[in-house]
């Protein structure tokens, strides 16, 4: 065997110092080891130096992240800068390396992370702007389904209508969000500059699914909220109306709510599945 | 030696072409896809794949088997690119030879082997396991590198050649990492050229590439640099017509644009063969690589 560390020590060393957060030279120097310290394990000449060399892996680690990160939370980018994406996106990746062979998955953490880092301190909505833009990327490649269309509950009897079972479409996601951050989205969808949003009401949420190939959100608060936790946590359009009848205290009232929310899910192409 | 489809030129499919694809289909022979794009439940990406799998044959081209890493194999990965492989029913399955993480935590990245006994003995192991799972071969692709390690004692083409015949698998040759490596250590390209076995190519890639300093990077971000067109016409004359891809990620220009440097590298290699028969004769059609 080859003299030098084995191939997992070298790896490791190699892996260590190219994924710290301000490049080759100061990760040796946080290690105590002069530049020199990598002659033992790679060759500098005159074209670069062996730190110059190493820093072009840990360039690329870093910006290739970044860049992903950008694309998945573009409206995170426009509310804090590209100065401070940067520095949020090198804090992250110090805290969430990335644990999943896809990049696709690089930046599942962000929105815990930013609603916790120095960047939400004034902004404490920043955390469910990111749940609601991860929301978005999560659901574009779910799994597809065949979609609960009127035309199958024509004809359905009373008890039939009671056992139906309401399944949610797999891309499909609901994001708790104490503000309202649907608006500076929008803002910056719009193209606007985005001002900070209200607090919005008890039980506000957003409501993020896939129609087609097309990734939709609504604002959603109040008896359809109720509902939807119902719908997601699995239920039947009979065990729906009796859940909202004990917490409205009625059952017409809950059989209307139940209706009209039903009418909106198959509109919104929300219900999968088959009759059961 | 092993089996080389007679697919002709691809390009690659990238999520800005989609809609340019399905529309108005390219005059391309084949697709290469990146497995790990598609490796998803559903959605668009799905969807695309499938209809142009259904005009064209495709080649499923890898970047996180890790085939140089010393962490275990990821086996859910492999199962999904088993099934995606399966549904797609690829003329080539392929990844490089590198590693892309360490301690559970990835890179995302190409990352260099030194080319010493262990490594060899480490990848060649790996592959295996892989064509084992996977129930055919794949191709193995040299990378574009940036170090050198002190502690390798045989040239990369060696480790190539030797990593071919103990795994038997292919190695898909991609000529510009050839280019800008040789450059970046100041080796030969057409001596490492020659140095690969023939018998064992089944695929080529061609790329731009990018200068940072007195370094070249692999950066796919420009068409293919006349230094590259000339090594390209070696490894034809070479290895025969094996399938060419054209790869072009970063600065992506409009479809046809990839499309007219894959047909030049269709003119590129038929001036070739037309100049020199290849060794070896092309391989039969319908072949799996």
């Amino acid at each position: 065997m080859a003299e030098g560390p084995g191939l997992a020590e070298l790896q490791r060393r190699f892996f260590e110092l190219v994924t710290g957060p301000e490049g080759v030279a100061r990760e040796l120097a946080a290690r105590g080891l002069p530049p020199e310290a990598l002659a033992a394990i790679i060759a500098g000449d005159a074209r670069a130096s062996a730190v110059e060399r190493l820093d072009v892996y840990a360039n690329m680690y870093f910006f290739r992240i970044l860049d992903v990160l950008r694309a998945d939370y573009p409206k995170l980018v426009a509310v804090l800068g590209d100065g401070a994406f940067h520095d949020l996106a090198t804090d992250y990746l110090q805290a969430h390396p990335s644990r999943h062979p896809s990049l696709r998955f690089v930046g599942a953490a962000l929105p815990g992370f930013v609603a916790a880092h120095a960047a939400a301190a004034r902004r404490p909505w920043l955390g469910e702007l990111a749940a609601l833009e991860w929301a978005r990327v999560d659901v574009f490649d779910r799994a597809d389904a065949d979609v609960l269309g009127r035309d199958a509950l024509a004809g359905l009897g009373p008890e039939e209508f009671a056992d139906l079972r309401l399944v949610p479409v797999p891309a499909c996601a609901l994001v708790p969000a104490a503000f309202a951050v649907e608006d500076p989205w929008r803002a910056v969808e719009a193209g606007s500059s985005p001002e900070a949003p209200g607090r919005a009401g008890d039980g506000h949420a957003i409501l993020v699914w896939r129609r087609g190939l097309v990734v939709h959100h609504r604002a959603v608060e109040g008896g359809e909220r109720r509902a939807l936790d119902l719908l997601l946590a699995g239920t039947t359009f009979g065990a729906l109306c009796a859940a909202l009848g004990e917490a409205l205290g009625s059952d017409a009232a809950a059989a209307e709510l139940a209706a009209r929310c039903l009418g909106q899910w198959l509109a919104d192409e929300l219900l999968a599945g088959r009759l059961t | 030696m092993i089996d080389v489809p007679a697919l002709g030129h691809g390009i690659g499919l990238r999520a800005e072409h989609y809609a340019a694809v399905l529309s108005n289909p390219p005059p391309v022979d084949w697709f290469e896809v990146i497995s790990d794009n598609f490796m998803v439940p559903g959605g668009n990406p799905r969807r695309v794949l499938r209809a142009v799998r259904e005009r064209w044959p495709v080649v499923l081209h890898g970047v996180s088997l890790s085939l140089g890493g010393t962490d275990p194999l990821d086996a859910r990965y492999l199962d999904e690119l088993a099934a995606l492989a399966r549904e797609v029913e690829p003329a080539i399955v392929s990844d490089h030879l590198c590693w892309g993480g360490h301690g559970g935590a990835y890179a995302h990245d190409l990352l260099p082997l030194p080319f010493t006994e262990e490594a060899l003995a480490h990848v060649a192991e790996r592959v295996l396991r892989v064509q084992d799972r996977l129930k055919r071969r794949i191709l193995v692709e040299n990378v574009s590198s940036y170090v050198a390690f002190t502690q390798s004692t045989m040239a990369e083409q060696e480790f190539l050649a030797a990593l071919a015949e103990r795994a038997d698998c292919g190695l898909l040759l991609d000529v510009n990492n050839v280019f800008v490596s040789a450059h970046n250590h100041g080796f030969d390209a057409r001596a490492f050229i020659d140095a690969i076995p023939i018998g064992r190519v089944g695929q080529f890639h061609l790329a731009g590439h990018s200068t940072l300093g007195a370094l070249l990077l692999d950066t796919h971000d420009h068409p293919v640099r006349d230094e590259v067109w000339a090594l390209y016409r070696q490894a034809v004359a070479r290895f025969g017509a094996a399938p060419t891809l054209v790869e072009w990620d970063d600065k992506l220009p409009p479809l046809a644009r990839v499309v007219e440097e894959s047909l030049r590298a269709k003119a590129v290699a038929a001036e070739a063969l037309a100049q020199g028969r290849p060794r070896e004769a092309p391989a039969r059609e319908g072949a799996r690589g």
